[in-house]
């Protein structure tokens, strides 16, 4: 066993003990993951768990080190570049991966990519297009 | 500013673009001719071409302390880095059977799963699966 592996092994004894938070943790990221495009309901999250909505909110925030909302954002954000990749309008994607304003929709995603989805758009086709031509 | 390249030493190009290329199934971006012999080499994930790329850098033939720190983190079995993948058993199975050495098999970590592989040019580099 390397020096490394003692390491992890004894870190993680100190920092992951509790089976049980881990276990909530991850469930609420799996039910992020499969749920991100419909309205996200956390109180019905914190029941499934039998934990509040506040306890739930930290445990998130301890162990993944940002609040299921940014986790949440992110995920409908790389979501949302795979529909406009795949051929889908900046509107239909915004409904598809969960938000309900366009603007609003734009608006993050040109903070969290650099570029408005329009834009991004626009470089994915006519990448394609150079792609083809050559 | 943003960041779109990391750097991993190598001891041998070459070995290196093989083994990153053919093993763990990056692709070749650049491969611009410098001095001596050497290239500013880069590769990119498939899955993710225009993410960032990674350099192939023939640092600890040129300057000693960048090979004794490599050396060092060979031995206690530290990573030099790190890649993301969605199934580490899956990368491990796959991986061992192309002959890839693990100094570390697929060990939970938390909200984790990690394992470390050799890349035969002087780095432990580590995957992780987000569970």
């Amino acid at each position: 066993m390397t020096y490394y592996e003692k390491e992890l092994s004894r870190i993680r004894s100190i920092i992951y003990s509790n089976v049980g938070q881990i276990n909530t943790v991850i469930g609420i990221r799996n039910y992020i993951d499969n749920n991100y495009d419909v309205n996200l309901n956390l109180d019905l999250l914190s029941h499934i768990h039998f934990v509040s909505k506040y306890h739930m909110l930290r445990l998130f925030k301890k162990y993944y080190g940002l609040t299921p909302r940014q986790y949440l954002i992110d995920k409908r954000i790389k979501k949302s570049k795979e529909h406009l990749i795949n051929g889908l309008s900046v509107t239909e994607t915004c409904f598809a991966v969960g938000f309900e304003s366009v603007g609003s929709f734009s608006t993050l995603f040109k903070t969290k990519t650099g570029q408005s989805p329009t834009e991004f758009l626009k470089e994915q086709l006519s990448r394609s297009k150079i792609y083809s031509e050559f | 500013m943003k960041v779109t390249l990391i750097s991993i030493p190598v001891r041998d190009q070459e070995k290196a673009l093989k083994f990153y290329t053919e093993k763990l199934g990056f692709l070749k971006k650049k491969d611009v001719p410098l001095e001596g012999g050497n290239r500013w080499l880069t590769l990119v994930s498939a899955e993710w071409q225009d993410g960032p790329e990674l350099l192939l850098e023939p640092a600890p033939n040129h300057f000693e302390p960048c090979k004794v720190f490599q050396d060092a983190l060979m031995e206690a079995g530290f990573p030099y880095t790190q890649f993301d993948v969605d199934n580490v058993d899956a990368q491990y199975e796959r991986l061992t059977k192309i002959g890839v050495e693990f100094s570390m098999k697929p060990t939970e970590m938390g909200t984790v799963k990690v394992a470390v592989l050799n890349d035969t040019c002087g780095n432990n580099i580590q995957l992780v699966e987000e569970l």
